[in-house]
């Protein structure tokens, strides 16, 4: 078989008829031929219900496909285009499914309370010198913690960059869309940069403690 | 018929398991660990980045000037950055370039 063109995909999928079913056809394998190499990390192809999920992957994918037809630049190749949207169907759907039984809170609490308004010195491996310089930094972050991050920003950081949880599945939860969290978690970090600046204190100089550099 | 969230609510229901679930949440790491994590974070902030909906956008184009030998670091540089930081982001990316790099090998 021929390889179509960006164009002719475009005018294929937006024709009636025989050319249009063709070309779907033509989409769906391969997205359903590519998807185990896309999820390999994901889930094991061999398993029996993998055929499943990538073909309702592929439906979905293909409805995207021609409802967002309009937005397709041109900047790459259109099966490239629509890898990449089977690639975030997929994704979505294996994170939200990995993370189905967390909760967020309690990602976010410890035993003793809020993670970062509880947080300890750990008295390892430390001379009473280290053990007090480690205990003023960290009181000293830990305030500008509550100072500077609106509760929503303090959520995210714990939940993202201390528990791993996928931002798009905390965008969930909280009601907001991945996009928007990063965008709040930049602020907060800029934020965070900032302040630190302010106190004269650099990100380098606070590892250099916590690390042993 | 049934809809296709209640396919795929039933469908992942059959291999969903409390034991996924234990191995995610896994104690919080220690408190040092907690700062050197927020800290390296603050660190790797610039002024201005992209976001997700950027990134996506670009995606595409990206992982194939990279396939073609491209300096993307150079011709997108906001993208690489933004990968480098974006765990979601960039697992997209790495399942994307796997896709591309097979289908090169099948064509």
């Amino acid at each position: 078989m021929l390889k179509r063109t960006n164009d002719q995909w475009l005018k294929d999928l937006q024709a009636e008829g025989e050319l249009r079913e063709s070309a779907l056809a033509e989409l769906r394998r391969m997205i359903l031929n590519s998807l185990p190499y896309a999820l390999s990390k994901w889930l094991p192809t061999g398993d029996p219900r993998f055929a499943s999920l990538i073909e309702e992957v592929a439906q979905d994918t293909l409805l995207r496909v021609l409802n967002h037809l309009n937005t397709f630049e041109g900047r790459s190749q259109f099966t490239t285009w629509t890898q990449k949207i089977a690639v975030r169907i997929a994704l979505t759907e294996l994170r939200r499914k990995r993370w189905e039984n967390v909760s967020l809170e309690g990602l976010i609490e410890s035993d003793e309370g809020p993670i970062l308004e509880s947080l300890m010195v750990d008295h390892q491996a430390s001379t009473p010198e280290e053990l007090m310089e480690r205990a003023d930094l960290m009181r000293r972050v830990q305030r500008i913690l509550v100072e500077e991050l609106t509760e929503k920003q303090r959520q995210a950081m714990i939940a993202v960059a201390i528990r791993g949880m996928p931002l798009e599945e905390v965008a969930r939860r909280v009601g907001t869309n991945r996009n928007a969290l990063y965008k709040l978690m930049h602020d907060a970090r800029l934020r965070l940069k900032r302040r630190l600046a302010q106190e004269g204190l650099t990100t380098d100089d606070i590892l250099a403690v916590f690390e042993n550099r | 018929m049934m809809s296709k969230e209640n396919f795929l609510m039933k469908f992942f229901k059959r291999f969903t398991t409390s034991k996924q679930a234990a191995q995610i949440t896994s104690p919080a790491p220690p408190p040092d660990e907690i700062m050197i994590r927020l800290l390296r974070m603050v660190e790797n902030t610039d002024d201005v980045e992209i976001g997700c909906d950027e990134v996506f956008e670009l995606l595409d184009r990206y992982v194939e000037l990279e396939a073609q030998g491209g300096n993307v670091a150079d011709l997108l540089p906001f993208v690489k950055k933004h990968l480098d930081r974006c765990r979601d982001c960039h697992e997209e990316y790495d399942a994307l370039v796997r896709v591309l790099e097979a289908t090169s090998q099948q064509n």
